[in-house]
């Protein structure tokens, strides 16, 4: 910005005062999705160990974790591409599908006597390269196909699950280094050593979604994608790079799952893209775009695996969990509402 | 307030502009000059053409027949990024402001800055400095907003106007394009927007005013081009119009 002259002493006074009155800040803590998302995690925690002291534990919590890690690994790839105003259903189907590809290329080279750290290396690499391949195809699929994203990612959510039972015939894909699943043991406390990546991968990611220009794009394009390109945004290339970090995050979900079961399971990530919006959209994301914080998103997938233990713990049913998720999503979303119509200025 | 030097070379120009859409001819022919520290209104009927030759200004499009020069050299802009690159600033009819995110936010868009060493290289941005920057250049081009940190949501209509306008006077080296920038605001509102315009081309900006609000074009520009059915009929000075003969040479009733 370099303009040779001097200012201009006339004002506009379209200024508008701050008002920093004590309804507006009592309004301002409770218009924060994030801690309102806090306290219903808190209370949710206090009513199951009320209801069953078991609850409170560090083994609970270890299970808590493993089933939040894959969760919370696809939820955060959605929510950069929820941010960016589309959608990703072929999560799931890349999770699965990832993790049959690295099972058997770590069958393949356990077979031939290779050491498990280099095997399981290998596996990581193809689960990854996996996932981002499948969003690669999905960036495409949007970008130069001109499909929508519900639609793109639902032909490879298709062609990803499909491919997983034709490949496998619907077993799982064993036969790796038998050393595979002890990595899921919890060492530090709750934490194994895949779940501390997984707070390290969405650290990463919800730093790069907040404070860098790769996130403050996803929210420009999702906010107004012609304002994006008029100021000069690549708007396709950022597509294609949201979209593949999201394949890549459901490929290191694919890992994740392998090294929990000890194998490649097809139907493991089936309906897990779910799991993903539901928490995502809890975090208070709109999927309107242009809308939605990491935190949240960690929070709503906290949310939705500690009402899944916790159901289990307490002897419900574990398909409850479905009618708790539906009432979170409405609560969430009215609340969004409500937020959304009270906050803004005539 | 001619107060441009018409006899000096043009700032931006473009020469035998044609553009056709299949068939159809949006733009015949077309030539016109804008001068530094130059306002030409740009005006003339629905489908008259002004938002073809919007668009070939600006880079969105490309003539199928013309030259454009910037600074006597001809220029080919691929797209609207070429054209920003080279200082021409556009603001569309449709608003430019991506309203989740900050006032400074929209104002650096595609221009963010980024923090110095490794973090920069990996994209991380100086946000403090944006804020600051943002209000200091809103206020330069005589723009106040409350705090430039504030989603530009909970502006009202007459702030955001005002912000991409600002925004885009802070940009531009050279040229810039408003497009309708007074629509949908209110009297008082599109009378800070004239100020902002005056203030532009104090500063010695080129300024291209489209508008349909005949009363604006009027007490704001030096020259009022006027365009019908795809070819310029009328390139004259303000001075020589008033409010009848420029809506009759826009309708066609007055021939020249």
């Amino acid at each position: 910005m370099s303009l040779s002259e001097p200012a201009v002493e006339k004002t506009i006074p379209t200024a508008v005062a701050e008002k920093t009155t004590s309804k507006s800040r009592a309004r301002g803590l409770l218009g924060n999705q994030q801690f309102i998302l806090l306290l219903v995690w808190f209370a949710m925690i206090a009513l199951f160990t009320y209801l069953n002291h078991i609850f409170f534990s560090v083994e609970v919590a270890g299970n808590i974790l493993s089933d939040w890690s894959p969760v919370v690994l696809l939820a955060t790839g959605e929510t950069f591409v929820v941010i960016s105003g589309g959608i990703d259903l072929s999560v799931g189907a890349v999770l699965g599908f990832s993790g049959v590809i690295g099972a058997y290329v770590m069958q393949w080279m356990t077979t031939n006597k290779f050491e498990a750290p280099i095997t399981l290396a290998a596996g990581l690499v193809t689960c990854a390269l996996v996932g981002l391949g499948v969003g690669l195809i999905n960036a495409l699929l949007i970008n130069k196909a001109r499909l929508v994203p519900f639609i793109a990612t639902l032909a490879t959510l298709g062609a990803a699950g499909g491919m997983s039972i034709v490949l496998t015939g619907g077993g799982p894909i064993a036969g790796g280094p038998p050393t595979a699943i002890s990595l899921s043991v919890p060492w530090l406390g709750p934490f194994s050593t895949p779940t501390l990546v997984t707070i390290g991968v969405v650290i990463l990611c919800g730093l790069f979604l907040h404070l860098a220009r790769f996130g403050r794009y996803t929210y420009a394009i999702g906010s107004n994608a012609f304002a994006a390109r008029a100021a000069g945004i690549n708007v396709q290339r950022q597509i294609t790079k949201i979209y593949a970090l999201s394949g890549l995050l459901a490929g290191l979900a694919g890992m994740y799952l392998y090294l929990r079961l000890g194998s490649g399971s097809p139907t493991s990530g089936q309906g897990a893209e779910l799991d993903a919006i539901a928490a995502v959209v809890i975090g208070g994301a709109a999927l309107s775009g242009g809308e939605g914080r990491m935190t949240g998103t960690v929070l709503g997938a906290f949310i939705l695996t500690t009402v899944t233990s916790g159901l289990i713990i307490i002897g419900v049913a574990p398909n409850w969990k479905q009618v708790v998720v539906a009432v979170l999503i409405a609560g969430a979303v009215s609340i969004q509402q409500l937020r959304r119509s009270s906050g803004r200025a005539a | 307030m001619s107060s441009a030097t018409h006899d000096s070379a043009p700032l931006y120009e473009v020469r035998n502009v044609s553009k056709h859409y299949g068939a159809v001819v949006a733009l015949d022919d077309v030539s016109m000059k804008i001068h530094a520290g130059e306002v030409v209104g740009l005006v003339g009927d629905n489908g008259a053409g002004k938002s073809t030759l919007v668009k070939v200004l600006s880079g969105a499009h490309q003539p199928s027949h013309g030259q454009i020069l910037l600074d006597g050299i001809e220029r080919h802009w691929k797209s609207p990024h070429d054209a920003l690159e080279a200082g021409i600033e556009t603001l569309y009819q449709e608003s430019g402001l991506a309203p989740h995110l900050s006032v400074s936010a929209n104002v650096f868009l595609g221009r963010e800055e980024v923090r110095s060493g490794v973090l920069g290289k990996l994209g991380f941005l100086a946000q403090k400095s944006m804020d600051v920057r943002a209000h200091a250049d809103l206020e330069r081009v005589g723009i106040a907003v409350p705090s430039s940190s504030r989603s530009v949501s909970q502006l009202s209509g007459g702030q955001r106007q005002a912000v991409a306008i600002g925004r885009a006077v802070a940009w531009a080296k050279k040229v810039i394009i408003l497009d309708e920038p007074t629509n949908h605001l209110g009297a008082r509102q599109a009378g800070e927007v004239l100020e902002v315009i005056k203030a532009a081309k104090e500063q010695g900006l080129g300024v291209i005013f489209i508008s349909h609000t005949l009363p604006h074009v009027l007490s704001v520009t030096d020259r009022i081009v006027v365009l019908r059915l795809g070819r310029i009929v009328r390139d004259a000075p303000t001075s020589e119009f008033n409010a009848d003969t420029l809506l009759g040479t826009i309708t066609g009733l007055i021939t020249t």
